[in-house]
């Protein structure tokens, strides 16, 4: 992982590289496809539930551990951070809080995406093997 | 160990050691997948709750271990937890982003062998092969020595320490012992015959009692039992099942002494339809011998009232002395919840027959409440804990005449059992016990009581007809077990009979538990109050994750052999 990747990858998706091998020689890259699939959905989920104005902050806060499960999973660091955020207002019960911090969890989410279909870019132009290499 | 040759890659475990990930997460799914194939096992995944059940009854012994993440949509994870340690008694992982200690500490008492936090690393993965192993090790143990084993005992306590390594031992002991079990077959009652699904004859009963005794009842847990048995082809549900009902027969009994006293090779089964409260599930009884009633009765998720009713009797408890060959064939009490609430049978009344106190100390679901808090997997029916023979002294009861006091809690929790059922029943139990304790009348013939019935219990009718075998036929091949085997010279003896009573006695005559003969194991005798409630205690713990019951019925079907310890 690169410079680009600072910060917005932990060592999480470094292990995730790690299991990259011959067997499974786009592991990563079907991982974080999977991941962008599923957290997309969540998100499309939230969104509404926040359109709404409900502000059922159980079940906001439902989605969003779901949310930040896999984004801790697939290491996706800031995107963690922010949906930790989330939470806090989830369970404090501030809606405008829950609605400011969303849209860095958006933010982050799409800013990484992007970082990462670049790195998939990159790395598919190297050869399969090279991603699966940590330094990059 | 060559137990690991019976799970997945024989002779290479812990490579290909089978694993099955449940998680609804797709992400994390795939990651495990992979995590877990870099530690070499082989891996199944899905990541629906419900369909991971499916599979894992499909096959019981094509995984080895689970691993589950906590929340899933389609079902609680801690409910897929309970539900596979009981069915299928695997060893299970909890997979969870939630750090809370609370939901650590779920796990533990939902049965869970480890609970890993995620993003889950793989060295946590390359060691959880451990479970499988200790789970076949304590099974192993247990059966090899059929001694108590302390530990043991606490590893089955310990959740799904009992996967299913323990069926795959099972049947190898089965095949190694193969002979031996045609010969105690054989020598014990000709009659017997294996059949491919469990009926409790007489001499399958006796084997059981046997095991009981010898295990202790305090120890014996339906894991053990079977080893301890040997039959071929017994699971371990079996015995849970037809532990519980044991105990519910002797539950019954001591609360219907009367019944007791009506000299049928029915009573068992008479008993069990006196059951109150014990009709959860019509055990399907195979033989009509035994009219239905009982053996439901007894099967039914044991209600501690009922069997300590039926203790106390005084004609149960007094008739039946239980002469059970081990020592320590009591009854058992595998409810956690039941044990709780089951507070001394021990003033059976003996009658008679030992001064009276026969079933004293019945080793009866002392404190269910005590149970609970062991967290339950529910005991029921697991261990079959011979009951301690019971100290005539009764301490642990108030009222320490001959009677039997059955001091029910209906309070089993019933978060103890998975699927809540058990405790449900324990409630009943406790209930039936309670309502049915009173002090039993000293029982004037005690001798004549005993419920020498041969159960025949074909497949009882578990809860789980698919986890039991022989739930699902009925009256099909039985053998009858003599439920009550009455020796008078023995009451006195160890074994304790837990109030099988009324999970024994089905209620369905389908079932037919037929307690032929008129040998009273009293697994009661001798009040040991003290002792029936560790008994209890730790059955239940034992029985946790064991949990045979399936869920919700607390009631083994085929209760082979209901001895009541009169």
């Amino acid at each position: 992982m690169g410079k680009c990747m600072q910060g917005y990858l932990d060592e999480q998706f470094m292990e995730l590289e790690e299991l990259q091998d011959d067997v499974n020689p786009n592991f990563v890259e079907e991982v974080a496809t999977l991941y962008f699939k599923d957290s997309a959905r969540l998100i499309n989920s939230i969104d509404q539930a926040l359109e709404r104005g409900s502000f059922d902050f159980n079940r906001l806060d439902n989605y969003m551990h779901q949310f930040k499960g896999s984004s801790t999973s697939i290491g996706a660091s800031k995107v963690k951070t922010e949906c930790t955020m989330f939470r806090e207002y989830c369970r404090m019960g501030n809606a405008e809080g829950c609605l400011r911090t969303f849209q860095q969890v958006k933010k982050e989410h799409a800013t990484l995406r992007k970082k990462l279909e670049h790195y998939f870019q990159l790395a598919r132009q190297a050869g399969p093997k090279e991603t699966a290499r940590r330094s990059k | 160990m060559t137990v690991e040759q019976d799970c997945v890659a024989l002779d290479q475990f812990p490579v290909g050691m089978r694993v099955l990930a449940v998680d609804d997460d797709q992400t994390c799914l795939r990651i495990l997948e992979s995590l877990l194939h870099r530690c070499q096992y082989h891996v199944t995944t899905t990541n629906q709750a419900q369909k991971a059940l499916e599979l894992l009854r499909e096959n019981k012994n094509k995984f080895d271990l689970v691993i589950s993440d906590v929340d899933m949509p389609d079902m609680d994870g801690f409910k897929l937890l309970e539900l596979v340690g009981l069915e299928m008694d695997l060893p299970v992982i909890m997979l969870s982003a939630h750090s809370d200690p609370k939901y650590v500490m779920k796990g533990v008492t939902h049965g869970a062998c480890d609970y890993l936090l995620k993003p889950v690393r793989i060295e946590e993965l390359k060691n959880i092969w451990q479970h499988v192993v200790r789970s076949r090790f304590d099974k192993n143990r247990g059966s090899n020595n059929g001694d108590k084993k302390d530990g043991s005992g606490n590893n089955e306590g310990v959740a799904n320490s009992d996967p299913n390594n323990g069926r795959a031992n099972r049947k190898r002991k089965d095949q190694y012992n193969e002979d031996e079990d045609e010969e105690r077959d054989d020598n014990d009652d000709p009659s017997s015959q294996k059949k491919p699904r469990v009926v409790w004859t007489v001499e399958l009963h006796k084997k059981f009692v046997a095991a009981v005794n010898q295990l202790g009842f305090e120890k014996a847990m339906p894991k053990k039992i079977l080893d301890l048995m040997n039959v071929e082809k017994l699971t371990r549900e079996n015995v849970a099942s037809h532990l519980q009902k044991f105990r519910l027969y002797l539950k019954r009994i001591s609360g219907n002494q009367q019944a007791i006293m009506a000299n049928s090779d029915l009573h068992f089964l008479q008993m069990s339809n006196g059951l109150d409260g014990f009709h959860h599930r019509p055990i399907p009884v195979g033989s009509g011998q035994f009219h239905g009633g009982a053996a439901a009765a007894g099967m039914r998720p044991f209600s501690p009232n009922g069997i300590l009713g039926r203790l106390n009797t005084p004609s149960g408890i007094g008739g039946v002395r239980n002469n059970l060959s081990s020592p320590s064939s009591g009854m058992f009490l595998q409810n956690p919840t039941d044990l709780g609430k089951f507070h001394h049978v021990s003033s059976l009344p003996l009658n008679h027959i030992d001064g009276g106190n026969i079933l004293q100390g019945l080793p009866m679901p002392l404190e269910f409440d005590q149970l609970q808090t062991n967290n339950n997997k529910s005991i029921i029916a697991g261990n079959s804990m011979a009951f301690p023979s019971f100290p005539t002294q009764q301490s642990s009861l108030p009222n320490n005449n001959n009677h039997l006091v059955l001091e029910g809690h209906p309070q089993a929790s019933p978060s103890a059992f998975p699927g809540h059922q058990i405790n449900k029943r324990l409630e009943h139990w406790s209930n039936a016990v309670s309502s049915s304790s009173s002090t039993l009348p000293p029982a004037q013939n005690s001798n004549s009581i005993i419920i020498g019935h041969q159960f025949d219990v074909s497949p009882l009718p578990h809860s789980k007809p698919d986890s039991l075998e022989w739930n699902t036929q009925n009256a099909s091949s039985s053998y009858s077990i003599p439920f009550f085997y009455y020796d008078s010279s023995q009451m006195r003896q160890s074994g304790n009979y837990g109030p099988t009573t009324d999970a024994m006695l089905s209620s369905n005559p389908k079932e037919g538990f037929i307690v032929g003969q008129q040998k009273l194991q009293s697994g009661f005798m001798g009040a040991e109050a003290g002792s029936l409630d560790d008994i209890v205690n730790s059955t239940m713990k034992q029985e946790q994750s064991q949990g045979d019951l399936s869920e919700g019925d607390l009631g083994y079907g085929g209760f082979s052999s209901l001895r009541t310890c009169l």
